[in-house]
């Protein structure tokens, strides 16, 4: 008897935390079918990975729809150039599907370049382009030999694999462009962020933390980079890696060819911000910036600590559930909830590996609930029987939750605040105060009938809360 | 317009898009895509993000060997997990780009279904062909609906109801009106709307939350359309209305076409054929809704005249509004849908003459045009947002997909209400830019 009831083959994705040993979760394979997974494609892997780079010509070769759904949805914002926020297609219809797309690719590359000059392209392949065999690579080695930039294929066919695929594929694009271009640091210590997307302005509550240390950012991969900050990216003398799910694999290429080693971070919470910037100056084995970085984290851990202690306060004992993309957010989250008092009762990511969950189950509490590629019949079970308060994922899951009358915490592409670094934090903590603490969770589901219409016939309806105490599981997923 | 090879920034959605907005409207529901994981999760996201709601598809999530080998066995499999999983009346199954390019006979592969797999008994499954590179979320919507009648209506006894279809996609909102309108007409249970997605996309905060929204066209009501006196699509001037062809081909049940009911001429026209229809006149508090629209179109009538608007999104919707436009004395100088049509161009140059009426087009083309124009005003989808910033030209929001307002399902511009709403929007708009420019 599994955790709650669901189908067959998704059983050993759900598994509760009991004992010391870690918990064993299938996962990294392909999304039942039919079971509606919260995963996206390979195209969309690749797609968040590289969209944030400002000033690239993001360009779909495919059907309307990939370049339709993606049009400026990453919430990465830039400090500079907009280019990323346009939506570029070579729209293929019938006709390029029966004899072929290259054609107007070529044609689609030649006409942008001209008309936006782009520093360099992306080309993007989807499942079409796949089945009928376009030569992506030719058609961009032979635009970037006319153009005299880099024109870069993403072989992001939908269908070969889940997101980490397209992860994959943005990381050998963004190698293609790395060490490019020649570049001498103004400081001795450069660093790569990797895996900081500057969603809602994350980086900038970040980036200006290394510089009072001392370091120098030579790029964000990729939230609000630039084409030539990539391209001399092999500069740095340490990568920095934050979401490990999609950049350990390029962080690992650049160990190998440039060897950059590289230590894996988290830029969210009280306690992982201070040990980025520990993790730092220990890293350059510099006395100075050891001091200046202990300096930074003191001053500004006690002038956040009266906002978080207000925060902390009223949403102390509170429950959370965290559904997310990747493992290293997840994690991060959940030292977060500890720092303000909450405890997190599920926990669960679409593209999390065997290792990923290893390390989950050792730091969650028992009785928490881990899940892999949930879908949303499971969510709504899993959110009423764990008692959750709170849950923290994207869009898709916000209305499952309102629905349910848990609160609810963007923490993907939605979000407007920033969430990283100490003022970060702070935000974070605000948002899951309000939404926990609404007064909209008390407004009764059901009214009181009128009490001239009350008879015994009538019983008068209960003023419950909205439905987290009935049974809003609404009866068995699977018969 | 340039030789255009490259699209830059879509005013169009891809078909299986456009099939969830009809499968969604009957009752008891589940859509699936035969594809890649992605389609379906693109789509929810999208839709979610318009409607705030949760918005459930499923997948046939084919993977490399699905596109190699075939997908039946995928496709199988994800049907009978949405039967066990969300105990749907109905199945929507929507192609996309993937399963038509790799040849998957997706009629062929749910027959097979439903002779394989007892649980499939229940069930009615609707296999619509909607790949992305035939055409847009119009058409994909028109092509679920005309595949929904085709699998579902049979001859039966003839019935003195009549059939309401609507031809391009509106609000949930705009479908309560409509119904309710005929509720107080008398139509009672006289008519079947299809698609109704007046309580699916718009569902109240109860206590208990269903697997499948409440509401939509019930599966014995779209099987009964065959023997129906009539059928109206109204929002089918562009594309046709082609279940109301198929209906009247097949079973012989006349079918009237009218545009969407926005502006006096076109609602009056709705509210004529509903009196021909039923043999009942309109409704007092309905002649009195009326007149306050004339009442408010007369308010504002200088404080709008000639203004220079450009009006995009849906074809139907866009052709609607720009009607109302030249209704109020305002000029809708740019008219334009990424839908590729030409009676779009011919309807939209008739209805203004001199107006820049270009369709299948994207952003960037409009943005052109607007600038050409030199326009005063936007009314269509967020999706003009960037022209807005860029041009600092004010962007009244209309039609789907509006993702960053609140109250897309609630969105009200059809009927002589939701004119005269729309009506007091664009007068407070300009207000509003003659504020900021003194």
């Amino acid at each position: 008897m599994g955790v709650i009831k669901t189908f067959d083959e998704r059983a050993d994705h759900i598994r509760q935390k009991s004992g010391t040993e870690p918990v064993p979760l299938a996962c990294n394979n392909e999304s039942l079918a039919g079971a509606v997974s919260q995963r996206a494609c390979v195209y969309s892997g690749a797609r968040v990975v590289l969209n944030p780079i400002t000033d690239a010509l993001h360009l779909v070769h495919g059907p309307i729809g990939c370049a339709s759904y993606t049009w400026d949805i990453r919430g990465s914002s830039t400090s500079g150039p907009t280019l990323y926020k346009k939506s570029f297609s070579t729209d293929m219809k019938v006709t390029d599907v029966i004899f072929g797309g290259e054609k107007k690719l070529a044609g689609a590359i030649r006409e942008l370049a001209a008309r936006y000059r782009p520093p360099a392209f992306f080309v993007y392949s989807t499942c079409i382009v796949g089945v009928i065999g376009d030569d992506l690579k030719a058609v961009c080695k032979s635009a970037s030999d006319d153009l005299g930039i880099p024109v870069i294929p993403v072989m992001s066919e939908g269908f070969r694999g889940n997101k980490n695929e397209g992860y994959k594929a943005a990381c050998n694009a963004l190698f293609e462009l790395i060490g490019t271009r020649d570049y001498l640091p103004k400081s001795p210590y450069a660093i790569n962020l990797l895996g900081e997307y500057n969603v809602a302005g994350d980086l900038w509550s970040v980036k200006p933390l290394f510089e009072e240390m001392g370091v120098e950012v030579v790029a964000s991969f990729t939230g609000d980079s630039r084409v030539e900050e990539i391209q001399r990216a092999h500069k740095a003398k340490l990568n920095l890696v934050q979401c490990s799910g999609s950049m350990t694999y390029l962080a690992k290429k650049m160990e190998e060819k440039y060897g950059i080693p590289y230590k894996r971070v988290s830029f969210f919470g009280i306690g992982d911000i201070s040990s980025a910037l520990r993790t730092t100056a220990e890293f350059f084995g510099d006395s100075r910036m050891m001091e200046k970085a202990e300096e930074i984290i003191a001053r500004e851990t006690a002038r956040i600590e009266p906002e978080i202690e207000r925060h902390r306060s009223r949403v102390s004992g509170k429950k959370a559930a965290i559904y997310m993309g990747g493992a290293a957010k997840a994690v991060s989250l959940v030292r977060a909830f500890g720092e303000i008092g909450m405890d997190v009762v599920i926990i669960g990511t679409q593209t999390g590996s065997r290792d990923d969950y290893k390390n989950i189950s050792y730091i969650v509490k028992e009785g928490t609930v881990i899940i892999d590629d949930a879908n949303p019949l499971e969510l709504k079970e899993l959110l009423v029987k764990q008692g959750a308060d709170l849950l923290v994922a994207g869009v898709k899951e916000r209305f499952l939750a309102y629905k349910l009358g848990v609160a609810f915490c963007d923490f993907n592409h939605d979000r407007t605040a920033t969430f990283e670094g100490f003022d970060g934090i702070v935000n974070f903590a605000r948002e899951v105060d309000i939404t926990i603490n609404s007064p909209v969770w008390t407004l009764p589901v059901e009214r009181v009938i009128g009490a001239r219409m009350r008879t015994e016939a009538v019983p008068e309806k209960v003023t419950g809360e909205i439905p987290m105490e009935q049974n809003a599981a609404g009866g068995e997923t699977v018969v | 317009m340039s030789e255009n090879y490259a699209t830059v920034n879509p005013c169009s959605m891809c078909m299986p898009m456009g099939s969830v907005m009809a499968f969604k409207g009957i009752e008891g529901c589940m859509p699936i895509f035969h594809g890649s994981q992605g389609c379906s999760t693109y789509m929810r996201l999208h839709l979610a993000h318009h409607f705030r709601e949760p918005v459930d598809i499923a997948s046939s999530a084919l993977s490399e060997k699905g596109a190699v080998y075939g997908g039946a066995s995928n496709l199988k499999k994800g049907l009978l997990n949405v039967i066990q999983g969300y105990g749907p009346k109905v199945i929507g199954v929507a192609t996309t780009c993937l399963a038509e390019t790799i040849g998957d006979d997706v009629v062929q592969i749910v027959r097979e279904f439903q002779q394989e797999e007892p649980l499939a008994g229940e069930v009615a499954i609707i296999p619509a062909s909607t790949p992305s590179y035939s055409g847009s979320h119009e058409e994909g919507y028109n092509e679920a609906l005309k595949a929904i009648v085709k699998t579902l209506a049979k001859r039966g006894r003839p019935s003195a109801r009549f059939n309401l279809v609507i031809g391009s996609i509106i609000s949930p909102a705009e479908v309560r009106y409509i119904k309710s309108m005929l509720e107080n007409w008398g139509c009672g249970y006289d008519y079947t709307i299809l698609p109704d997605i007046s309580e699916t996309f718009d569902a109240p905060l109860a206590a208990n939350y269903p697997k499948i929204p409440e509401g939509g066209t019930p599966l014995t009501d779209i099987e009964d359309m065959a023997n129906s006196r009539e059928t109206l699509t109204v929002g089918g001037s562009i594309l046709g209305g082609e279940a109301g062809d198929y209906l009247e081909r097949v079973f012989g049940v006349h079918h009237t076409i009218l545009p969407l009911p926005i502006g006096v001429e076109q609602t009056d026209g709705f509210v004529g054929t509903l009196e021909e229809i039923t043999g009942l006149g309109l409704p007092e508090k309905y002649e009195r809704s009326r007149g306050r629209l004339l009442d408010a179109i007369v308010d504002c009538h200088k404080l709008v005249a000639g203004v220079r608007t450009a009006v995009f999104g849906d074809a139907e919707m866009a052709l609607g509004v720009a009607k109302l436009l030249c209704e109020m004395g305002m000029d809708p100088r740019v008219m334009a849908t990424g839908l590729k049509s030409p009676e779009f161009v011919r309807r939209g140059e008739k209805m203004a003459p001199g107006s820049e009426v270009i369709s299948g087009v994207d952003f960037s083309d409009i943005h052109e045009a607007v600038a050409r124009n030199e326009i005063e005003l936007l009314i269509g989808p967020f999706t003009g947002r960037q022209i807005s910033k860029a041009e600092n030209i004010p962007l009244l929001r209309v039609g789907l997909p509006n993702h960053d307002r609140f109250g897309g399902s609630r969105q009200m511009v059809l009927g002589y209400e939701g004119t005269t709403g729309l009506v007091d929007r664009i007068a407070n708009v300009i207000v509003e830019m003659n504020e900021r420019d003194r």
